[in-house]
């Protein structure tokens, strides 16, 4: 009895493995699945990860797709701008399955390649249309308000979303962005020879600016020191100017007796006309040599 | 065991033959299965370990579902148990400490080896975009530019499982890595056509670096790709076309120069401006003295003008003679030539004849005895 029932539990367990591979599937993260019944999709994607039902084959029959995010990159095409430059571009689409029943009628088998070069072909018409109706003004600017790359590729992105959900291919574009852009090869030779004259304009630029401001700055220093000489000088006149006033307050003393004040500074004067290097003739009228000819009289008096 | 329960068998020969034969397979085949049964428990318990290399992280799927959340859903180098196979499957994820991916879609065309070895392609008259690659700058320039990224991965559950390259179920970071890739690519091309190409290549290195760098992220943020860009992660190269190097070599130079000029002459400037300042304070400062003597001198003077009223005024005759004399004697005593020429007795003037030449030279000179 005992034998038998473990063999039951085998039994049973075995049958549960069997059943299970029979009659379940799992969708991982990073899948969707299609279930169909005899051939028809069922009405719902089943994307959330999980353990799932389904009668077995030839009714019910499972079909997987990665619903995560591929990029793709187009190959360079040739579009002309609104104002007539040949621009190359190149882009990069992040793009995944979204809606898998979809998706699977519509390319061979899910095919990857066969949704991809759809992709390609809209975004051929989307790129020529959307860079025709832009300058290259909007491509490559300095001014951030005038550069409108972002929006070009909005643009393209906006289109090639509206023909996919147009013709609902099941496909979404998660992100789209420029990878490449470029001129004609032949274009690239005269950028090269505009660009070289300009290096040849900025060194002439360089070497007369430079002497040209160098003088300046020197001139100019120049100038401002002659200012702050003729400044000096005028202080200096002011200074001295100052002094005669302040030693005008002082005459008030000489006024006591001019007399006297004359006689100092003839003594002075002579003290100092007659410093150095001078030759004095005189005769015996000149003080002390008066002494010469005739002496005091009244000497006893004394 | 079939031939060890043999001996008992002989005595129930009243059993049919057949039966007892059946009964006896069916015993030992249970027997057997019980064997298989073990082992193949002890197998599947067993199978559930594996081992996670140095190169590579592992997530457990539990019916398709990632367990753990975050960084806890990568398991790393060393032993771990899973489930059996229809309830849990491991997945293996290639991943190195340092991810890192480069644009040069604005480089031209070599390899690391070339470039090492100093054997690249030469630059040809034109560039070829299916070749070389450049980007096109806001003054509609032409320039090579590249950059390095260096990431990690901050959420394992987008980077794996919503990323793909190629559709062939496969885990890898292979597809976030091609997505963060041409965030680069676009980064550099949108940035440099905002940028005119002296702020690329001279004037503004590091701002260019700056918005590359905030380009990327705000692409992997917008694009949600899981990861963080490292701080510093973002290395921009850029350099003029080899086509035009002498040109751009000879501006720098000439630049240069001008910046030397300027500076020269900034120098030359405050040399000039400094001088100016000391002599006019020379200037103001002997002026300064100058007053202070005169007014010094008048004072002194009216102070000895005071002392000598009184004695003046007591008898300006006396007084006036005694300071002529006193005087006289100091002139006389300085004065070089002196001549006595006395009264002629008839009367009548002297006649002085003068002889009036250039100075002797100077004396002073040593050479002179």
């Amino acid at each position: 009895m005992k034998k038998n029932l473990i063999t039951i539990v085998i039994a049973a367990v075995l049958v549960v493995i069997f059943a299970l591979l029979l009659f379940t599937f799992q969708v991982r993260q990073s899948e969707v699945a299609v279930l169909t019944t005899f051939g028809k999709p069922a009405a719902n994607n089943i994307d959330q990860p999980n353990l799932y039902f389904k009668w077995p084959w030839p009714i019910q029959q499972v079909y997987r797709f990665d619903q995560r995010t591929q990029i793709f990159e187009d190959k360079f095409s040739e579009n002309l701008t609104a104002d007539g430059t040949m621009l190359l571009t190149s882009v990069y689409v992040g793009w995944k399955i979204s809606d898998a029943k979809e998706f699977f009628p519509k390319f061979a088998g899910g095919s990857v390649a066969a949704a991809q070069r759809q992709l390609e072909q809209m975004l051929r018409s989307a790129k020529a249309a959307v860079i025709g109706a832009n300058n290259l003004s909007d491509f490559v600017n300095s001014d951030p308000a005038q550069l409108k790359l972002e929006a070009i590729e909005n643009e393209i992105k906006t289109r090639v979303q509206a023909e996919l959900a147009s013709n609902n291919y099941g496909i979404s574009i998660e992100f789209l962005g420029i990878k490449k852009l470029g001129l004609p090869e032949s274009v690239t030779q005269t950028v090269f020879d505009r660009m070289k004259s300009e290096r040849n304009k900025y060194i002439s630029e360089a070497q007369f600016k430079g002497e040209a401001e160098a003088t300046k700055i020197r001139s100019a220093a120049e100038r401002q020191a002659a200012d702050v000489l003729a400044n000096a000088q005028a202080d200096a006149t002011r200074i001295e100017g100052e002094g005669v006033a302040e030693a005008a307050k002082t005459l008030s003393v000489f006024q006591q007796n001019p007399e006297l004040a004359i006689f100092q500074l003839q003594l002075a004067a002579l003290k100092n006309s007659l410093n150095q290097k001078s030759t004095l003739i005189f005769d015996e009228r000149t003080p002390p040599f008066s002494l010469f000819q005739n002496l005091p009289a009244n000497a006893g008096t004394k | 065991m079939s031939e060890h329960d043999h001996p008992h068998s002989p005595p129930l020969e009243t059993q049919d033959a057949g039966s007892q034969a059946l009964a006896e397979a069916l015993r030992s085949s249970f027997v057997i299965v019980k064997i298989a049964m073990a082992a193949l428990l002890v197998i599947i318990f067993a199978a559930g370990f594996f081992t996670v290399g140095p190169q590579e992280k592992a997530v457990i799927l539990r019916f398709g579902k990632p367990l753990g959340e975050g960084q806890n859903m990568l398991l790393g180098a060393g032993l771990h148990w899973s489930l059996p196979y229809p309830i849990d499957e491991v997945v293996r994820i290639p991943i190195t400490e340092i991810q890192k991916v480069s644009s040069t879609i604005g480089w031209y065309l070599t390899s690391p080896e070339m470039e090492l070895a100093g054997t690249e392609p030469p630059a040809g008259p034109s560039l070829n975009p299916q070749i070389d690659g450049y980007v096109v700058t806001a003054d509609r320039n032409i320039i090579h530019t590249r950059a390095t990224v260096s990431y990690h991965i901050e959420d394992p559950r987008t980077a794996i499982f919503n990323f793909a390259s190629g559709t062939n179920h496969q885990f890898n970071l292979t597809g976030v890595s091609n997505a963060l890739q041409n965030a680069v690519n676009n980064a550099l091309i949108l940035t440099a056509a905002r940028f005119n190409v002296d702020d690329i290549l001279t004037r503004d290195i590091a701002g260019f670096q700056d918005a590359v760098r905030e380009r990327v992220i705000e692409l992997s943020e917008r694009e949600h790709l899981g990861v963080a860009i490292d701080a510093d992660g973002v290395q921009v190269q850029s350099i003029a076309p080899r086509q035009l190097k002498a040109a751009f070599d000879q501006v720098t130079t000439a630049r240069q120069n001008r910046e030397k000029l300027l500076n020269d002459a900034t120098g030359d400037a405050s040399r000039i401006l400094s001088q100016a300042g000391a002599s006019a304070a020379s200037i103001t400062n002997a002026a300064e003295s100058a007053r202070t003597r005169f007014v010094t001198g008048i004072a002194s003077d009216a102070e000895a003008f005071t002392k000598l009223l009184p004695n003046y005024e007591s008898n300006p005759n006396l007084f006036a003679q005694m300071e002529l004399s006193k005087a006289m004697t100091q002139v006389l005593t300085n004065v070089e030539d002196k001549i006595f020429l006395p009264q002629r007795a008839d009367g009548k003037p002297r006649e002085l004849r003068l002889m009036l030449n250039r100075e002797p030279p100077q004396p002073k000179s040593a050479a002179n005895p």
